[in-house]
């Protein structure tokens, strides 16, 4: 069986890929192009660690294929910070203690961007609904919506 | 001797302040490696066939088909791991039988559960790997199975193994069950005790296994030379215990094994114990190339140990005027598919928080159907708690008391015997009733359809043995070294309490987590040990690093050590030299380590005692939807007595997260099985662990009693606080509905049931 | 002047497998050796079980089973079954 050759944009840099018909996108970030900072928590879209933007829309990677990526721009958690910054909302996570075990944290740092992005200025209740696609099963969330809303408050001012 | 270790009592200066972890702009930025994200040069693919039954006999496996397959390396089924002796060995309640485990890991004469490992293949690729398991022919003789704990107990039950005979029962029975084994502890005289009592409440309760739900499934790599020498990098709470498990299993010297410890993605008890790490052994040892296994969601739903569920029964008597005279429990714990349920821990620790003369604990181990129990936090408190609280709220309300109050009176001081013999030596129980009776959401008011509840709980925390390291660099930082994996922020605990201790600040001090070759035996993460057992060996591992320095500046000085303390990071003379020379700092001894003697270094290893329990008590509002049978939670504040918080938000972190697991045991997590004993729910949709909206703010109140064992007063605060929550919880629900729920979860159709039928209190 | 013994007592369930139900003793002993040591030579191998599977508590305090655990005069002394957390 032939592989598909693939051409997509992953956080800004033009990729190449090849891929089998059936492997999904989180395959290709982790097995094929080493970027194993997008987590694979259940592989059937439950659990959110696997999420990531394509052309700029929050998807479970779990759920889409390789090759339906072709001509599409990616971003995943490792390029979620521009240099040596860090997002508001990573620092935010890291200041409010938002992560234990931090399997989670890369998805849902995605998820919680995607939401900011769509409403700037969300109430606890917009973000728990935001992020309940996404599990964490150590914080018990509280640290994890207040990092969100904390770095909400520090992107509208900035 | 750890006991003794004792720093003078001076105002702390990192401890309790909350810096930002060391190991964390790796965690937000995608680059900290779990146990699926290691990968070598060559590496192939290993995939585990797993049992489509309950039960079953094995009549054969026939691999030829799979070995075949063009890209297949090599095919494994339990004929390639050495039979074990059948013996207990360990501590009576983790007594660890490797004929066992070795059945787990692989089965052999039959299956015992839906998910049961039979066969595994290593390829080339995850797609031939998957395509090999489907060309495995097991040829299997179906037979009856068994599921619940009450109907594995009847004699006619189909039995898991036909010589199991009930231990812990004198005379020994004639006939084997599926009953592993009957525990009973009890104090004073029960019947007496029940004779003075004015009322007398008694329930049955039902729970419901339910997964510890660690978001990465287990994975590990695993590469063997042909010299039998291995390497693995596995998640797990304890790589010490990787390592001994699988050495123990392919019958090789523990030292030829080295086991890297990988950032781990949750375990809360699951990861105690081990799986696929044999099986990525073998199959690396037979193929000569490294293999990585990564466990599936529904792999880890069906094949790794949830906790038990239990059948119940609690019986207290009290007086009117609140004294509990006599409570008596029997607790009959499912421990999946081999023995070894945590029934103990529940019988020592039901009544534990209460000063009761007459008590009696009954506890039973029964085999089943199911994924061999393993760990959950506090493993079996919870379960008895959720029995014990419901019982206390009743009784409380029979006697028109206060639930606060009455457990006040009741709680357990200095001194009052337990059911496990001796005497508590530690109180801090009532000061966590206090801050409850203290809370204005104690007294706030309630609206419609809604309910508040309160339960308490108890757990002993753990100490034991640890190993630290601790090395001065050559520029004045310091990295301090721990067997422990960290796997909710124990790096920087560590970390604190080092700098505390050397008297520097906490970013000189780089934590980290070393594998097997690079540090002492250390026990797993868990029981709430690592902050304090391996905190002591931290601070242990400074104190003769600073005896070092010390005698490095004195030589510096020409003085006699004992003329030279260590204050505020920095030697400064004393005695008859007192002011005679500038205090050096560590940094600057560090710079003359050279010709001073080499470098700066210092192990310490401890079996750490003097550990003092936790208690939790907590409170908890509830509506529900009187149509649907919805339970929301509208508050939960949980105090728990914490010994000292060394990073308070990560103890925060702790007591918010082990009440949401409680919140999810209570409302909505199970397994549901089909009558061919097969999991329904093996996934995230449909075994539903709590998402972000489904709960509130989860206020943590740490009530800090220090441990007078510890330099820094640590006592453990992982686990105690999700003891009290499932009862809190069901607690409030049954004030909201007036029907007392016994049986978890109380999910929206039992809770319909409930406001249908005309049960009550 | 003499000292006065530990209590030391054992659970019913090591009592019912190694001591034909004895399950207190008095022992005259400086360290947790000392009692495991008599312990011992009163029902040989009863000191190794004592070693591998149990915690003890003294005078409520719970310790790790180690021989350099001081034992004081009169104080009471529990081999209780070894408990491990999640």
């Amino acid at each position: 069986m032939a592989k598909h050759h693939v051409t997509a944009t992953i956080n800004g840099n033009g990729v190449e890929f090849l891929c089998e018909t059936h492997q999904t996108l989180l395959e290709v970030l982790r097995d094929e192009l080493g970027l194993t900072g997008t987590k694979e928590g259940c592989g059937t879209g439950d659990c959110g660690a696997c999420s990531v933007t394509v052309d700029g829309r929050l998807v479970c990677s779990c759920l889409v294929l390789g090759v339906e990526t072709e001509g599409k721009s990616i971003q995943t958690i490792e390029g979620m910070g521009v240099g040596k910054d860090l997002h508001p909302l990573q620092r935010k996570f890291l200041e409010h203690a938002a992560l234990q075990c931090g399997i989670c944290t890369p998805g849902i740092l995605i998820a919680a961007r995607s939401l900011l992005e769509r409403n700037p200025n969300p109430t606890e209740e917009e973000v728990r609904y935001g992020l309940a696609g996404n599990l964490c099963r150590c914080t018990g969330y509280h640290k994890i919506v207040d990092a969100v809303l904390d770095a909400a408050r520090e992107m509208r001012r900035a | 001797m750890p006991d003794t270790i004792k720093l003078e009592e001076k105002k702390l200066k990192v401890i309790g302040t909350r810096p930002v972890r060391p190991d964390g702009v790796p965690k937000v930025t995608g680059l900290a490696r779990y146990g699926a994200d290691y990968s070598l040069p060559g590496m192939l693919w290993g995939k585990i066939l797993r049992s489509p039954h309950a039960h079953a006999r094995i009549r054969s496996i026939d691999t030829s088909q799979a070995q075949a397959l063009p890209g297949v390396k090599a095919v494994m089924t339990s004929a390639d791991l050495p039979e074990q002796k059948f013996e207990y060995v360990g501590p009576e309640r983790v007594a660890v039988n490797f004929w066992h485990m070795t059945r787990n890991i692989m089965a052999r004469e039959k299956v015992l559960y839906e998910g049961h490992a039979v066969a595994a293949v290593a390829a080339i690729s995850s797609t031939v790997a998957d395509e090999a398991l489907r060309l495995i022919k097991v040829d299997y003789e179906v037979l009856p199975h068994v599921i619940d704990v009450d109907e594995a107990m009847r004699p006619d039950a189909p039995l898991l193994f036909a010589d199991m005979i009930t231990r812990g029962v004198e005379p020994a029975p004639g006939k084997p069950s599926n009953i592993s084994k009957r525990i009973e502890l009890k104090i004073g005289d029960l019947e007496a005790g029940f004779a003075a009592a004015d009322e007398i409440v008694e329930m049955d309760f039902k729970t419901a296994p339910v997964h510890q739900g660690y978001i990465e499934p287990q994975g590990c790599l695993a590469r063997f030379d042909t010299d039998g020498q291995g390497e693995i990098w596995a998640s797990s709470q304890g790589h010490f215990v990787v390592r001994a498990f699988t050495a123990q299993l392919l019958e090789m010297n523990i030292g030829n094994l080295l086991v890297h410890p990988a950032e781990i993605g949750g375990g809360f008890g699951g990861k105690t114990v081990i799986y696929i790490e044999p099986v990525a052994a073998v199959l690396s040892r037979k193929t000569g190339h490294p293999v990585k296994i990564v466990m599936s969601r529904e792999d880890v739903f069906m094949a790794t140990g949830p906790t038990s569920g239990a059948a119940m029964t609690v019986k207290i008597g009290v007086k009117k005027d609140g004294k509990i005279v006599a409570a008596d429990g029997l607790f009959k714990f499912q421990a999946g598919a081999f023995p070894g349920s945590p029934v103990m821990n529940a019988c020592m620790c039901s009544f534990a928080p209460y000063d009761i003369p007459n008590v009696r604990s009954v506890g039973y181990d029964v085999v089943c159907n199911r994924p061999k129990s393993a760990a959950y936090r506090a493993p079996g408190s919870p379960i008895s708690a959720f029995a014990v609280e419901s019982v206390i709220d009743v009784a409380a309300a029979r006697i028109g008391m206060d639930p606060l109050q009455f457990r006040l009176k009741n709680s357990a001081k200095v001194g009052t015997p337990t059911v496990w013999g001796p005497k508590h030596a530690h109180d801090s129980y009532a000061a966590t009733i206090q801050a409850l009776l203290k809370h204005p959401g104690y007294t706030a008011p309630l609206g419609k359809n809604q309910g508040r509840g309160v339960a308490s709980g108890f757990w002993f925390n753990n100490g034991g043995e640890s190993s630290a390291t601790a090395h001065v660099n050559e520029d004045g930082t310091v990295v301090v070294a721990t067997g422990s994996p960290d796997i909710g922020g124990s790096r920087a605990s560590m970390a604190l309490m080092a700098a505390e201790t050397l008297g520097i600040d906490y970013d000189k001090v780089r934590p980290i987590v070393a594998d097997t070759a690079s540090i002492g035996y250390t026990h797993v993460t868990g029981g709430s040990r690592v902050t304090f057992a391996s905190g002591i060996a931290v601070i242990e591992a400074c104190k003769k690093v600073i005896g070092e320095l010390r005698a490095r500046a004195a030589m510096t000085w020409d003085v006699d050590v004992d003329d030279v303390i260590w204050e505020e990071g920095h030697a400064r003379p004393a005695g008859k030299n007192m002011g005679r020379f500038e205090p050096l700092s560590l940094k600057a001894i560090a710079a003359k380590k050279a010709v001073t003697g080499g470098p700066i270094s210092a192990s310490a290893s401890v079996n750490a005692g003097g550990v003092a329990p936790g208690f939790a008590s907590e409170l908890c509002d509830v509506e529900v939807d009187p149509e649907t049978g919805g339970v929301k939670i509208l508050r939960f504040v949980a105090a728990q007595d914490v010994g000292r918080a060394i990073h308070p938000s990560y103890v925060e972190g702790q007591i918010q997260g082990g009440v949401a697991q409680g919140i999810g045991w209570a409302l909505n997590e199970e397994y549901i099985y089909d009558q061919a004993g097969r999991l329904l729910n093996a996934g995230f949709l449909d075994y539903r662990i709590p998402v972000a909206s489904d709960l509130p703010m989860i206020e943590a109140v740490l009530v800090e009693v220090p441990n007078p064992n510890h330099p820094f007063g640590v006592k453990g605060a992982g686990e105690v606080n999700i003891v009290p929550s499932m009862a809190a919880v069901a607690n409030a629900v049954s004030h909201a509905i007036g029907r007392r729920m016994t049986e978890l979860p109380m999910s929206p159709p039992k809770v319909l049931v409930a406001l249908d039928s005309g049960r009550g209190d | 002047m003499a000292q006065s013994p530990a209590r030391v007592v054992l659970t019913s369930g090591f009592s019912g497998c190694y001591t034909g139900g004895v399950k207190e003793f008095e022992i005259e002993a400086k360290t947790l050796r000392g009692v495991i040591k008599a312990l011992d030579e009163l029902y040989p191998g009863l000191g190794e079980h004592l070693e591998e599977e149990t915690t003890v508590a003294i005078d409520g305090e719970i310790h790790e089973v180690g021989y350099h655990q001081p034992v004081r005069p009169g104080c009471e002394i529990f081999f209780i079954p070894k408990i491990e957390g999640g």
